[in-house]
């Protein structure tokens, strides 16, 4: 499948700006990172809060706008761009926030506020809007009466499919899902993740899935991008990532998952991720990897080719596939 | 709904919702439940200073006028002063602060230094060099009440824009392509009404405290209008002997403004999600 | 056999509200052996939350506990005269951004709650504090006595609220999902804290979550709920291996470490005010009888301390 949605040498620095009397620094919430989504699939970007994941969607998104690099959309460079310029050219590009409910405006009735984004994209039509917006409704499994709810009278499971339903009617090609599932039971999390396939296959979608969640990863994506400090550390299909992850980092990653079976296996990582006002010489990981060697703090790993489709930016890794 | 079913829940609010709702019954239908409506600028000099009687409940002032049918017609008065000074710092408050919370840089920086420096000035100072400037009155009171009163507006408003700019339905918003209009207007304004309105309602008793006071110092109503400030700035000649004088206007510029204030705090209780949560 | 550390017995709590009479919870019983570890587990709006209210004693208001105990220790903490040996259970919240005043010290506001509940000199009591740190291996015990509630990591802050839990030198702990909030990896560290703590300093542990994944990690003891009752109990091996109760089933099977095909479960919890009568879950239930809608299924027990509240447990999932 060709590429939909792409970003070389991708760098989104936060918090700069002028102040009134000197520029203050910014940090580089994302440093670097090379992605590219294939047209069709679901590609995950997994990895601790704060690894940047959040800050790469909404760049892709144009929503943050990035420092340098490229991001490509159906094979067109779109960066560059003031955010509402960007917004209107990655209008193929969509994102569901990570708490629906909060993303819809409180005082507005449901159906107000999806008739709205279509007000926005120029459908003005009141009949032709409530006809989209019940054909939408049903799409992802509500009843057109859910219309006429406040966004407080939605369950978690409700909101999300409103969620949905609010940026497909807008038609895009690439859904954004920002930890789709966070905070449902998993009886709700099990039927969010079945409509996510069916809307997939019916309307044609590519997913970003970003997730901490690693059983659910593993169980949707078809490739997945680690994130650590603001870089991508390894990618690759998701059958070989969770089945042979090369970087330490995704290694204790996958371990600390907890499993039905109650299984441990793998080393712990203690300690949290530095901040990323003070990120450390070298690789990023060295301070908390378990196999970091002397070479570790003076060099910065690149991406290499570890197999088929699969990349990892570590200086061991052929070292420790041998131990 | 649930504010309201909230705000009548709590008894102290309710309390000063009934004198602000009681007062403006009386406001609207001041010249028809008034014994003496004509009181408002004829007097009868014969009857001066009368204490409280059956004919004069409230007795009569220094010109013979009834103290209760001036209270009655005041009420209009006050109400209508509070009602455009709040409506007029409403209207150069609420943009300002619209503006200035929505965009950061130097266009948000200087709105808000100048709402400091108009916060910074003393009402009653201002009333009353404008009414040594332009002519001393009621219009140049409510002037200077309206200059001074925007601020609180702007600087509410921009609270409020600030943390509803930050909030993720606004996000979504802009996710979705909508223009910062759009955004300010539908979304951000009613979101922000609430604290507008609980604005709004104590600056109606402040307002109605201070025009009394201007009144009181001469720089606000002129004679012969049943001012409730003016009344009790009449009375002072009169005291102690005629205590009813400046009684009974004095009572009713209290329960005004306590009445406001009352209703405010519990709007603002009603309206902060926060409590809304925790007394469910 | 000693006394449980933790019996409750029939419990159910009810709560008159604008919609009704809720019945939250339903017959309850549960134990927790000393040293032992039991995880409550269940979908939002089981109950499981108000279960751990009635347990610490801080039920919201209009709430009514019209039968059974909750005997701590053999004393009915649900009677007045119980109530005091509540200050021997500790409690881990869920979110340890929110416990967290964020302008008082952090270790001031432990040393608050350890002055209130044991006499003892400022020193002894901050040297027990800066030993409760060493044991919850908070990075330089001494030193985190200044630091304010922001300057600690989300991992730390709930490594704060375990030693906070512990300074009233509980018999029980509680704890409402302490992981929620925390990323897979300080999860996990988290999780082996509480682990050692169980085993070193013979602590029991009553763990709320709906993690099937963490129960597995750290409970040895399950008690699923559905609607305000137990629908399965036993030890967590053999539940989360063979579930009998056909919602466990149902459950597990959305798992996705396990799910063939992501099905969900049919319908919805129904509301607390909206109970349906017999079992609680025949409307949602694929493999329901004709009596399930009559009246609440018994537990029944399954041998090796295992029951489900399920006449038809043996009944294959259509």
């Amino acid at each position: 499948m060709p590429e939909i949605l792409g970003a070389t040498d991708l760098v989104v620095e936060l918090g700069a700006g002028r102040g009134l009397l000197r520029r203050r620094a910014g940090v580089r919430a994302v440093d670097g990172v090379d992605i590219s989504v294939a047209e069709g699939e679901t590609f995950g970007i997994v990895g601790e809060s704060g690894c940047g994941k959040t800050t790469l969607a909404r760049a892709l998104l144009g929503l943050q706008r990035e420092s340098a690099g490229e991001i490509r959309l159906e094979g067109r460079a779109v960066s560059g761009l003031h955010p509402r310029a960007a917004r209107r050219v990655r209008d193929a590009v969509q994102y569901v926030h990570q708490d629906p409910g909060a993303a819809l405006d409180p005082w507005w009735r449901v159906g107000a506020t999806l008739a709205e984004g279509l007000a926005i994209h120029g459908l003005t039509d009141r009949a032709e809007q409530r006809a989209r917006i019940a054909e939408t409704l049903a799409a992802v499994g509500l009843d057109a009466a859910m219309a006429d709810r406040y966004p407080h009278e939605l369950s978690g499971g409700q909101q999300r499919r409103i969620g949905l339903a609010r940026i497909l009617l807008l038609r895009p090609k690439v859904v954004i899902l920002d930890e789709p599932t966070a905070g449902l039971d998993l009886s709700v999390q099990a039927a969010v993740l079945r409509l996510l396939r069916d809307l997939r296959t019916r309307f044609g979608l590519t997913y970003v899935f970003i997730s901490h969640d690693l059983s659910v990863v593993r169980r949707v994506c078809d490739r997945v991008a680690v994130m650590y400090l603001g870089r991508v550390v390894e990618h690759g299909s998701a059958a070989t990532l969770f089945a042979e992850p090369r970087h330490p980092y995704t290694r204790a990653l996958i371990a600390a998952a907890p499993h039905l079976d109650g299984r441990e296996s793998g080393p712990s990582l203690p300690g949290d991720p530095p901040s990323l006002r003070a990120v450390p010489p070298g690789c990023r990981f060295h301070p908390r990897c378990a196999a970091a060697a002397a070479g570790c703090a003076q060099r910065d790993p690149v991406l290499e080719e570890a197999g088929a489709d699969h990349a990892v930016a570590c200086l061991r890794w052929r070292d420790l596939d041998a131990a | 709904m649930t504010a309201l079913r909230l705000l009548l829940r709590d008894r102290v609010a309710a309390f000063g919702g009934l004198i602000v709702l009681f007062a403006l019954v009386v406001a609207i239908f001041a010249p028809w439940i008034a014994p003496y409506p004509d009181d408002a600028f004829e007097s009868h000099i014969m009857q001066r200073l009368r204490p409280p009687s059956a004919e004069f409940p409230f007795g009569t002032d220094n010109l013979g006028r009834d103290i209760l049918s001036r209270v009655i017609l005041g009420t209009r008065n006050a109400l209508l002063v509070a009602v455009a000074v709040v409506v007029a710092a409403m209207a150069i408050g609420v943009p300002i602060g619209l503006a200035a919370g929505w965009r950061e840089g130097w266009l948000s920086e200087t709105l808000m230094r100048v709402t400091d420096v108009f916060l910074a000035v003393p009402q009653l100072i201002l009333a009353l060099a404008l009414g040594q400037l332009i002519a001393p009155g009621i219009g140049a009171a409510m002037v200077a009440l309206a200059l001074t009163y925007w601020p609180f507006f702007a600087r509410t408003v921009f609270a409020e824009t600030r943390r509803l700019r930050s909030a993720l339905f606004v996000d979504a918003l802009a996710g979705i392509g909508a223009s910062p209009t759009r955004i300010l207007l539908l979304h951000v304004l009613p979101n922000a009404a609430p604290a507008v309105l609980v604005r709004a309602t104590i600056g109606m008793g402040f307002t109605i405290l201070t025009a009394a006071i201007l009144g009181f110092l001469g720089v606000g109503a002129a004679p012969p209008s049943p001012d409730w400030g003016l009344a009790v700035s009449e009375a002072r000649q009169h005291l102690p002997e005629a205590w009813w004088f400046p009684t009974f206007p004095g009572l009713a510029i209290l329960l005004l403004v306590l009445g406001f204030n009352l209703l405010g705090d519990g709007l603002r209780d009603a309206a902060d999600p926060r409590l809304r949560r925790s007394r469910r | 056999m000693s006394t449980p550390v933790l019996q409750v017995d029939g419990l159910a709590v009810h709560l008159r509200g604008e919609g009704g009479l809720a019945r939250i919870l339903d017959d309850v019983a549960l134990t927790v052996p000393r040293g032992g570890t039991l995880g409550v587990v269940g979908e939002s709006g089981c109950g499981k939350s108000t279960l751990l209210r009635a347990i610490l004693g801080i039920l919201p208001r209009g709430a009514e506990t019209p039968s059974g105990a909750i005997l701590f220790e053999g004393r009915d903490i649900l009677s007045d005269d119980g109530a005091s040996a509540r200050g021997r259970i500790g409690f881990v919240p869920q979110d340890p951004y929110l416990s967290l005043n964020p302008v008082f010290r952090a270790g001031d506001q432990i040393l608050e709650i350890m002055r209130r509940h044991a006499p003892g000199s400022r020193r002894d009591h901050r040297d027990r504090l800066i030993e409760l740190f060493r044991a919850v291996q908070l990075p330089d015990p001494e030193g985190a006595l200044r630091k304010y509630p922001h300057q600690f990591s989300g991992g730390q802050r709930q490594r704060l609220l375990i030693a906070a839990a512990l300074s009233c030198d509980p018999a029980l702990v509680v704890a409402d999902e302490p992981t929620t909030a925390l990323d897979v990896t300080t999860q996990r560290e988290i999780l082996a804290l509480l682990r050692a703590l169980v085993a070193d300093r013979g602590l029991s542990l009553l763990f709320v979550t709906h993690d099937f994944g963490v129960l597995a990690a750290i409970c040895a003891d399950v008690a699923v709920l559905y609607a305000g009752r137990v629908a399965e109990a036993g030890p967590t091996r053999a539940v989360l291996d063979a579930p009998r109760h056909p919602y466990t089933r149902m459950l597990l099977a959305c798992h996705p470490d396990r799910a063939t095909d992501l099905a969900g479960i049919p319908g919805t919890v129904p509301a607390a005010t909206a109970q349906p009568q017999g079992c609680r879950f025949h409307p949602r239930c694929p493999i329901v009888q004709p009596g399930c809608a009559a009246q609440a299924p018994p537990m029944v027990a399954l041998g090796a301390g295992r029951g489900v509240a399920c006449p038809w447990h043996e009944v294959a999932l259509a």
